[in-house]
């Protein structure tokens, strides 16, 4: 099930984990990701929702304790998975998402939310939509998909979008950028997620 | 409320021990038979991934500067933390620590902090004022099971694998040099200590090496044995309920002593070729081994041995048997002695070496260790261990024996009973 696309170096495995419902490790040039889905499962009382499945979201750093941008890459996956899982399909029950850093190249926001996104389709729980991760660059002039050699960054960008409309998901910015950029970002970004899902396509027809 | 753990029905528990009365296990194993040791590394120093079977810990290592203890201003700071993620097992909560956490990680200190395995000297920069923290975080990724022989080889093949910056000062100002001005530094590592666990059914009728996710659940107890590749105890842990009789610890350790052996040489294996490949190629490291390391896990022999065929019985059989010349060759060679081999300009090792004369290292005797070199101590349990079967029949109660196994000073040996 490891395939490479020429002009990306994703590489994947799924189902990698005995224990999860559906796993998948996930790497993008040096970046590593595993991730792993349980539900729907047993809820915590005071996590009860009686209309839907509540998503709880675990991202544990390779070292230390988890700081407050792992909280924040928590709360980016856990609102992209809300967003995408059927969660009304299971009420009074919990779906969680672990997801644990193995290597840290940059680009980590984008590398778990296309992880957990894999290990979804792995466990085969119900979903809306695939969802998939882009990061792009901006050095005040030129916009790239691809980390650039030079260390003149001014904005990263990562946007999450669904597969059947391209509309995005979740946004996530760092730096200084103008409306225009920004609006250049998104729409560099979309034609990006094209081959994500092509990539998601290829790992699990294989 | 929390999220429950699944647990075993009466059926179950009843199968295995049927199974076990008739000396098979549920994945066809031998009885002292181990689950398979992977060990592969991540780009970074001291990223360590080890799977033991289906467990899998992922450890890193990871240094700061900071102010030494006031009791020991001289020595350098090392923390262990696993922590169980609930990626391993749905009902392991992040945020404090469960009971299971906390016994974790005191074993794991047990082993290999409280052993001196790590030269905590060494990580001094100034007396008083500066001192290296080695932290080691390890993460569980995959619960089925004796989560602690896998962690122990994690933490001991990540700090073996780590290496710091290093640091040079003029007296006044102290200068932490990047990894690419000047090569960084290994760990000094005494000895390399490594747990080896066995459940105990029945109250001791049948001692299993290495206990799978349901062999932990169904077993009475468990047998925690800390050992080095001298065959040195470093740690001894009996939780639960059930009375081991002295011979029955005794023969256990020795077994573990061999297990150890053949880890530790396993890690220092994994640790050469790692070191050569990065010498070879220094193109950064995709973490491709990790891929096949786990694909190699989800081959056949992981598979339900009730799936398999005839054929494969018999093949099961054969490896049985060859497993059992094994383990009796490896009874035979049981004592091993240390060699102390010249690495010149002042440098030497202790390299173990096996002997064929001699059935135990740990005896109930005093006899004289003739045929056994200074360097070594023979360490010898026969107090402790009455002691200790005193403390077990008391199900609340854990005991701990430390024995100081450090070559030199001798006569720092010491136990205690902790309640």
């Amino acid at each position: 099930m490891e395939t490479e696309l020429t002009k990306s170096t994703f590489s994947c495995k799924l189902g990698i984990l005995s224990r999860p419902d559906g796993s998948a490790i996930l790497s993008k040039d040096n970046t590593t990701v595993i991730a792993g889905i349980y539900g729907p499962i047993e809820v915590k009382l005071q996590k009860l929702l009686i209309d839907k499945a509540s998503v709880e979201c675990h991202y544990r750093p390779k070292s230390g304790l988890p700081g407050i941008e792992d909280r924040m890459h928590e709360s980016i996956i856990r609102n992209t998975c809300e967003a995408s899982l059927v969660a009304s399909l299971h009420p009074r029950t919990a779906v969680l998402v672990a997801i644990q850093e193995l290597q840290n190249s940059g680009q980590l926001i984008s590398c778990a939310v296309n992880a957990v996104c894999l290990a979804c389709l792995h466990a085969g729980i119900d979903m809306k939509f695939m969802f998939g991760a882009v990061t792009c660059f901006s050095n005040g002039v030129e916009m790239s998909l691809n980390p650039p050699a030079q260390t003149h960054i001014k904005a990263v960008f990562v946007f999450v979008f669904d597969s059947t409309e391209k509309r995005v998901i979740a946004s996530h910015t760092k730096g200084i950028f103008t409306k225009e950029q920004f609006e250049e970002a998104v729409e560099l970004c979309r034609s990006g997620s094209d081959q994500v899902f092509d990539y998601y396509k290829k790992v699990l027809t294989n | 409320m929390s999220v429950r753990k699944t647990l075993i029905s009466n059926c179950e528990k009843k199968f295995l021990i049927k199974n076990l009365s008739e000396w098979t296990r549920l994945d066809g194993r031998a009885f002292d038979e181990f689950r398979e040791i992977q060990i592969s590394f991540g780009k970074d120093w001291g990223s360590c991934h080890v799977s033991l079977g289906k467990t899998s810990v992922l450890a890193q290592v990871s240094c700061e500067i900071q102010q030494p203890k006031t009791s020991r201003p001289s020595e350098g700071v090392l923390n262990l933390n696993i922590e169980l993620n609930p990626l391993a097992a749905p009902h392991f909560d992040t945020g404090r620590q469960s009971d299971v956490g906390v016994q974790l990680n005191r074993l794991l200190e047990k082993c290999l902090k409280d052993s001196k395995a790590l030269d905590l000297e060494s990580l001094c920069i100034k007396m008083n004022e500066k001192v290296w923290s080695i932290r080691v975080d390890l993460n569980v990724l995959n619960y089925e099971g004796n989560i602690l022989d896998c962690a122990s080889i994690a933490a001991l093949s990540a700090l073996a694998h780590f290496k710091r910056p290093d640091v040079t000062s003029d007296g006044e100002e102290f200068v932490i040099h990047s990894i690419e001005q000047r090569d960084p530094i290994p760990l000094v590592l005494h000895h390399y200590p490594v747990c080896v666990t066995y459940a105990v059914f029945n109250g001791g009728e049948f001692i299993l090496a290495d206990p799978s996710l349901v062999e932990e659940e169904v077993s009475d107890a468990f047998l925690s044995v800390g050992l080095n590749a001298y065959k040195e105890l470093c740690g001894l842990h009996l939780g639960g309920k059930a009375e081991l009789s002295t011979d029955l610890i005794l023969s256990t350790t020795t077994k573990a002593a061999n297990r150890a052996v053949l880890v530790v040489r396993e890690i220092k294996e994994a640790i050469e070729k790692d070191a050569e490949k990065r010498l070879k190629s220094k193109e950064c490291f995709n973490m491709e081994h990790l891929f096949n390391d786990l694909a190699a896990m989800n081959l056949e022999k992981y598979i339900d041995p009730w799936a398999g065929d005839g054929k494969r019985k018999k093949k099961k059989s054969k490896e049985k048997k060859q497993e059992e010349v094994t383990t009796k060759m490896d009874v035979e060679e049981v004592v091993q002695v240390a060699n102390i081999e010249n690495l010149g300009e002042g440098t030497a090792a202790l390299i173990p070496i096996n002997e064929k004369d001699g059935s135990k290292i740990w005896e109930i005797s005093d006899e004289d260790d003739d045929d056994v070199d200074d360097e070594i101590v023979v360490v010898e349990v026969p107090k402790p261990v009455v002691d200790l079967r005193d403390v077990a029949t008391d199900s609340e109660e854990e005991a701990v024996i430390i024995l100081n196994a450090d070559k030199k000073t001798n006569k720092k040996k010491k136990y205690k009973t902790k309640k």
